[in-house]
């Protein structure tokens, strides 16, 4: 540290909301910056395993091969693993063709159709040679009772008619989103800053009962309400507001500017993350900063770009007659 | 057919150096750092970062074509500090001020866990 002097800051954190796919919460104390930093990083950078290469024996279904190679790649595999993975073209104990350990993990599908019914292919037919990274499974854990089968039956690959037959390798790697989207492990990855909302009470109780009705009608949103008794109008969610502008418009059409003032605070965000099950959402946060973190070292000087430039500083130096 | 691969989007290729330094040759403290592979990213926070530096009397990035996948960070400070200096120090911050951010969430995690 140089000198001892640091102009880093301390941001805050308060998680309103967590479930396995789903993050809400509030980061304080930083800037926009950092904020869409991390939302870029979640979406294009964290890694996953997906199907990358398929090889396929047989297939008589109607979907042609290159399209169910797409559909598998599709499929979020559990990738819990993937931070301690190799990428396929940095792993050096294999050639990346699906028999190593450090970089991928197989997978087979066998499926034939000796009924008259329609046969689904699911991503529950899928056999991983690892059983750590697995087709995500798509229950509901808030529900008390486990789904039945019949709801839960993974994510349908293609069907197949009486006498159709699906059978294929696949090998799923390491990789990320920014390579292909079948990599992302965010579904949705938002910030808003907060809004300050403030309403100014002596002009506020210049409306009418009516005036203030339709003022409140104006928000597209459900940010404002009327107190039955008082007659007040107050703010109920002041996150609901989108920055339509249509309250302040709608003030300025009554001849009241200035009725209300909203402010969008510059070092505070709200964080909507929605992840497609691959990762838990806490885990994919927290993936995020330590791949920032790891962008961030890469970045470094190297020693001889600064010994280079002390040179090159002598040199400056005696020639500016130093 | 023709298409270059998609890893070239973030793989460094070899024999080139990640981060290359320039001095500016008409202005004293002041230089470009060429960063290969990066983007907005890394771009935007390095320069609010120095932007917070009461030494650094400029620095900008940009990202000079959309398939060149590089970015230029200039930076131009006081004689009291040098853009070598800045970038370093910056790119401590940052380090910092995600770790700090890193055990703030876990910290929160595990309240969270705990309260509900």
């Amino acid at each position: 540290m140089e000198g001892g002097v640091s102009y880093a800051r301390m941001p805050r954190v308060k998680i309103r909301d967590l479930k396995d796919d789903y993050a809400k919460f509030e980061l304080r104390d930083t800037d926009a910056s950092i904020a869409n930093a991390l939302r870029r990083v979640m979406i294009a950078e964290v890694p996953t395993i997906a199907i990358d290469l398929v090889e396929i024996e047989t297939n008589s279904s109607v979907l042609n091969d290159e399209f169910i190679a797409h559909r598998l790649g599709l499929i979020p595999l559990t990738s819990q693993r993937a931070m301690s993975m190799r990428f396929s073209r940095d792993c050096d104990a294999c050639d990346g063709d699906g028999q190593c350990e450090y970089c991928s993990v197989e997978f087979h599908l066998l499926v034939k159709c000796m009924t008259d019914q329609t046969l689904d292919v699911t991503s529950k037919d899928l056999i991983s040679s690892d059983h750590t990274v697995t087709p995500v499974d798509f229950v509901d854990s808030s529900l008390a009772e486990p789904s039945d089968t019949s709801t839960n039956r993974g994510i349908i690959i293609v069907k197949l008619r009486r006498g159709q037959e699906l059978k294929l390798r696949a090998i799923a790697r390491k990789g990320i989103g920014k390579d292909h989207a079948k990599w992302s492990p965010a579904a949705t990855v938002t910030f808003m800053y907060e809004p300050e909302i403030h309403i100014n009470e002596d002009l506020m109780e210049s409306l009418t009962l009516e005036e203030k009705k339709e003022w409140v009608e104006s928000s597209p949103t459900h940010v404002f309400d009327i107190d039955p008794v008082t007659q007040q109008v107050s703010v109920v969610e002041p996150e609901a507001y989108t920055y339509d502008d249509e309250v302040l418009k709608k003030a300025e059409a009554m001849g009241k500017p200035g009725l209300v003032e909203i402010n969008a605070k510059q070092d505070s965000f709200i964080f909507t993350v929605e992840s497609t099950g691959a990762i838990k959402a806490s885990q994919l946060v927290l993936n995020a900063i330590e791949i920032l973190k790891t962008k961030l070292d890469a970045v470094r000087l190297s020693e001889d770009t600064v010994e280079a430039d002390d040179q090159f500083g002598e040199l400056g130096a005696h020639l500016r007659g130093g | 057919m023709n298409a270059p691969d998609r890893y070239e989007r973030f793989v460094v290729p070899e024999g080139t150096k990640k981060v290359s330094y320039e001095r500016d040759t008409k202005i004293i403290n002041a230089a470009s750092f060429t960063i290969e592979r990066e983007d907005h990213t890394i771009g935007n926070i390095l320069r609010m970062q120095l932007h917070r530096d009461p030494n650094v009397l400029f620095a900008g990035y940009k990202l000079p074509h959309p398939l060149q996948y590089k970015i230029i960070v200039r930076i131009h400070t006081t004689s009291q500090s040098s853009p070598m200096q800045a970038y370093n120090q910056s790119i401590n911050d940052l380090d910092r001020e995600l770790d700090h951010l890193k055990n703030a969430f876990e910290a929160e995690m595990a309240k969270f866990s705990r309260d509900y």
